[in-house]
């Protein structure tokens, strides 16, 4: 059985239906790529995957679990963890405190942790790890306004690692992103690959193509192509088509 | 077999101007029968009456006469927040329909289906860098192996387009001055020769 499963979500905003009848299957231990033209519904998808948005129909399952309709924490706690398009760090703060306050052992205290934080060995040894498996050692006391673009991406996935998740999302982690800091970007996604499961959504089809295992392709709203880079490949317009260049 | 997956009976759309003496500006006139689940082919000159005709069979825009049979149930008659069960038009990218609505609900027909039976897609965008022609043809040939309609509007400015539309579709609409022309085959649609005018170069 699939780690995660969407079955016939269905979502509207007043008039406009945004997600039909999508399904979805992700398998423990792969990289699943969600890719799709501008406007097709992804993050839409995303949002109601994540439990940001209620589906107006069908089931959202993880692990055994049917987690439709909980409230975002509650799935986080569950094992599901987000990485957004658009960055969510405190600028103010080092990378490492960034990734100190998304503990949970940090974040179920009160909410003043930040000064708390220094006096933490073992919260600061346990961010010391993330930083180091996303690439970000020796980085740790650099503000956040400081580093680069390529590594703010970086540290937005080491915070969505810190709740140690068994189900990762990452939204777009390309964005911006220049070919050297999207090839470093792609050998870390590689990496966190070896030990959590990852649903991805990707613009850039080279970046996805080299690295998912399967790939749904939304439009319209719907799941419209669904198979492994391979055999999306073997399409005669994919293969005439910029697509079909890659090796 | 039952009912046709779409019958468009009769069908007439006037716009008037003038409210003493109106003048029609615009008459669309259909009538057609399509018993199968197939891939149409729709063409025709912008500001031809496709979208008023796509509108029409989706029942976003109301008829001046005869009916749209959606699988036996008239699309006009069936609430206005479940019409998009039997038939849904997608605009490029994303689908937007704007219902007036004139009658409530309870004085309405369910749509009687979770996943709508007729999809009008109005000018996809498609380009031939990106590799999501494929998928898309993918996805209109699976909608058609399960039972539905597919219709594809294409105002072809490019080979290519064409290429699209022979490998896809197996019957054709050509839309010109608000009036019909349909054909069975890509070779009988191009032997028209308004369809010729209109196609003009692409087809050298």
């Amino acid at each position: 059985m699939a780690l995660f499963e969407a079955r016939g979500l269905h979502k509207r905003f007043g008039d406009q239906v945004v997600l039909e009848e999508i399904n979805l299957a992700f398998e423990a231990g792969s990289l699943s790529g969600i890719m799709g033209p501008n406007g097709a519904g992804k993050t839409t998808c995303f949002n109601v995957l994540t439990g940001r948005y209620r589906p107006d129909r069908g089931s959202v399952r993880f692990d055994g679990d049917d987690i439709t309709g909980w409230a975002p924490h509650r799935i986080v706690r569950r094992g599901i963890s987000r990485s957004f398009q658009i960055m969510n760090l405190f600028d103010e703060y080092s990378a490492l405190d960034n990734v100190v306050v998304a503990l949970p052992s940090v974040r179920s205290r009160s909410f003043d942790v930040l000064h708390a934080i220094d006096a933490d060995s073992e919260a600061q040894d346990r961010a010391e790890t993330i930083l180091d498996r996303v690439g970000l050692r020796g980085r740790e006391r650099v503000n956040v306004r400081s580093l680069s673009y390529g590594e703010r991406r970086a540290l937005e996935i080491g915070v969505a690692l810190a709740t140690d998740p068994r189900l990762l999302f990452v939204d777009e982690p390309t964005a911006g992103l220049g070919t050297g800091a999207t090839a470093r970007l792609a050998e870390l996604i590689q990496e966190l690959k070896r030990h959590t499961t990852i649903v991805m959504i990707e613009h850039d089809m080279r970046f996805l193509f080299g690295l998912a295992d399967r790939i749904s392709v939304i439009h319209w709203g719907q799941v419209i192509a669904e198979g492994t880079p391979d055999e999306l490949r073997e399409n005669p317009w994919v293969r005439r088509s910029n697509l079909g260049g890659l090796a | 077999m039952g009912q046709p997956i779409l019958r468009v009976d009769g069908l007439r759309k006037s716009y008037r101007r003038g409210l003493l003496r109106p003048v029609e500006t615009f008459r669309l006139e259909a009538d057609f029968t399509v018993e199968e689940p197939a891939v149409v082919g729709v063409m025709g000159p912008n500001g031809s009456g496709k979208t008023t005709l796509f509108e029409l069979i989706t029942g976003s825009n109301t008829p001046s006469a005869g009916q749209v049979l959606c699988q036996g149930r008239n699309v006009h008659e069936v609430r206005y927040d479940e019409r998009d069960r039997l038939a849904i038009h997608y605009h490029q990218s994303y689908q937007v329909r704007h219902f007036r609505r004139t009658r409530p609900a309870f004085l309405m027909q369910r749509a009687g289906s979770d996943y709508p039976i007729v999809h009008l897609f109005d000018e996809p965008q498609f380009n031939t860098q990106d590799g999501y022609i494929g998928f898309m043809l993918d996805f209109f040939r699976k909608l058609r192996g399960e039972g539905r309609l597919v219709f594809l509007c294409l105002h072809p400015n490019e080979r290519f387009h064409l290429e699209i539309l022979q490998e896809i579709c197996e019957r054709f609409v050509f839309v010109r001055n608000g009036r019909l022309t349909h054909a069975d085959s890509f070779d009988e649609l191009v032997g028209h020769e308004p369809v010729r005018e209109y196609l003009g170069a692409l087809l050298r």
